[in-house]
């Protein structure tokens, strides 16, 4: 009896030895294929989860709703007349640059994802997105929304990617204000995302131009993100013990507590591969201006 | 049946784990459902389920997070063994108790895990920092445990599988 205990005891520890060692490709199939046989249950839930929530905006906001009515259609004829602005503008742009013979540079498209999780454990702090790599999505790309930078993916099985947030310690991106031009390595402080300051730059030069309120975008340095991404904004500055240097904190534009929906940066190899590995399935390519043309 | 009522309660539990966004206090812990019903089956059922259940919900917690694969199972090993090692200290019909071992069992996970994390290098966690989410699980696992035993004995006791050994 005591026998058969000890052989239970091994073969339960071997089986978790053999799990925490196994190689990383297989680990990372294994995960992939876990995660995307339970996509679907999280994606429905979080689509029921939602239809409350608009059920009862709904109900608060009826009374306001022929007002709202009022100023959306407003807002319709003001946006189709610029959008008949905008096209005439991308034309004279698209004529101007054939005749410059202007090549263009950034051959990056979205694609748009739904928010359907976030971390399971609290470790770190990541969303998951409903589009994999059958999407065009890899990892290591930049994750934005319409407000700016939100993160980069860092795990994508067929169906499912995870995005890693800018407020998570390990997500480093590298950036630039934009009205001094000072670069600088922005990292994550696990701050609760809305309310307190979610990243920080450390090592700015003291006598650095940074004020309150500056504008921060990506740099492009590195090549992980592109260019000229809204990242946040300079929430206050600090000067480090020893004097030498300063640290400015920032909010993130983009509000990590409430996405619901996101864009990966995938580059056209990212999609032709993609189609190479399941010619069938749905791109789930942003529609409008943002598919056919670059990046924002 | 009871492999039925188990696997649905582990779907259940993880499915729910990754919709509910972690506590935003106390070091960030997340809502422990999964860890929830590893402890009901380790002082409910034969030991053979508890390690099941602790070894497929750590490979759903791992698959669902950056965690490497295996190191939620060990820390649910963990938990589960203490629970089973305590079952007959506490009187599992009373909430408080079930409050109790909850909150000591979260505890005791979330401590394996953040040193496995450690020892691979991926969480650097500061003492404080790691008794501060110990505490923070503890207070969440307390609050769960009770209202989650009260879910699966219902289900149990609807199908026909619950037994009494408390």
């Amino acid at each position: 009896m005591k026998d058969r205990k000890w052989i239970a005891l091994s073969a339960v520890a071997l089986a978790v030895l053999v799990m925490m060692n196994l190689p990383d490709a297989t680990s990372q199939r294994v995960k992939g294929a876990v995660r995307d046989g339970i996509s679907p249950l999280q994606a429905a839930l979080r689509g029921g989860v939602r239809e409350m929530q608009d059920i009862f905006r709904y109900m608060r906001g009826w009374r306001d709703l022929a007002l709202e009515n009022r100023a959306l259609t407003e807002e319709i004829v003001y946006l189709r007349g610029e959008m008949r602005m905008a096209r005439d503008l991308e034309r004279n742009n698209q004529m101007l640059r054939e005749l410059l013979g202007f090549v263009r540079r950034s051959p990056n498209r979205l694609v748009s994802c739904e928010v359907i999780g976030r971390d399971s454990t609290g470790w770190w702090q990541t969303i998951r997105l409903d589009q994999g790599a059958h999407s065009g999505v890899m990892d290591e790309r930049a994750v934005i929304t319409a407000d700016g930078l939100v993160g980069r993916t860092v795990a994508v099985s067929a169906r499912t990617a995870d995005a890693l947030l800018l407020s998570d310690p390990t997500c480093k991106v590298a950036v630039r204000l934009s009205r001094s031009g000072v670069f600088g390595v922005m990292s994550g402080v696990g701050a609760k995302p809305g309310e307190q300051p979610v990243a920080r730059i450390d090592f700015l030069l003291k006598d650095a131009d940074v004020q309150e309120g500056d504008e921060i975008v990506t740099s492009g340095l590195g090549g992980l993100f592109p260019k000229g991404l809204l990242v946040g904004h300079v929430r206050n500055v600090e000067p480090d013990e020893a004097g030498l240097y300063q640290t400015a904190w920032l909010n993130s534009a983009a509000d990590l507590g409430r996405l619901e929906y996101a864009f990966v940066v995938a580059t056209e190899q990212d999609l032709e591969q993609a189609v190479m590995e399941d010619s069938s399935v749905d791109m789930g390519l942003v529609d409008g201006r943002a598919a056919e043309g670059e990046t924002p | 049946m009871t492999l039925l009522v188990m696997i649905f309660w582990i779907l259940a539990g993880a499915t729910l784990q990754v919709v509910i966004p972690a506590w935003q206090h106390m070091g960030q812990p997340a809502f422990p459902f999964l860890l929830a019903g590893v402890l009901y089956v380790a002082v409910n059922k034969k030991p053979v389920y508890f390690v099941l259940t602790a070894l497929l919900s750590g490979l759903l917690e791992d698959s669902l997070s950056l965690v490497p694969l295996g190191y939620s199972a060990c820390a649910f090993l963990v938990a589960g063994w203490l629970a089973w090692r305590l079952r007959h200290d506490f009187h599992m019909r009373r909430a408080h108790m079930v409050m109790g071992l909850g909150a000591i069992c979260a505890a005791a996970s979330t401590g394996t895990l953040a040193l496995l994390l450690r020892l691979q290098g991926s969480v650097m966690l500061s003492r404080n920092e790691c008794l501060l989410r110990m505490a923070g699980a503890a207070v969440l696992a307390a609050v769960l445990a009770p209202v989650w035993f009260w879910l699966i004995r219902g289900m149990e006791r609807l199908l026909g599988t619950w037994e009494d050994r408390a």
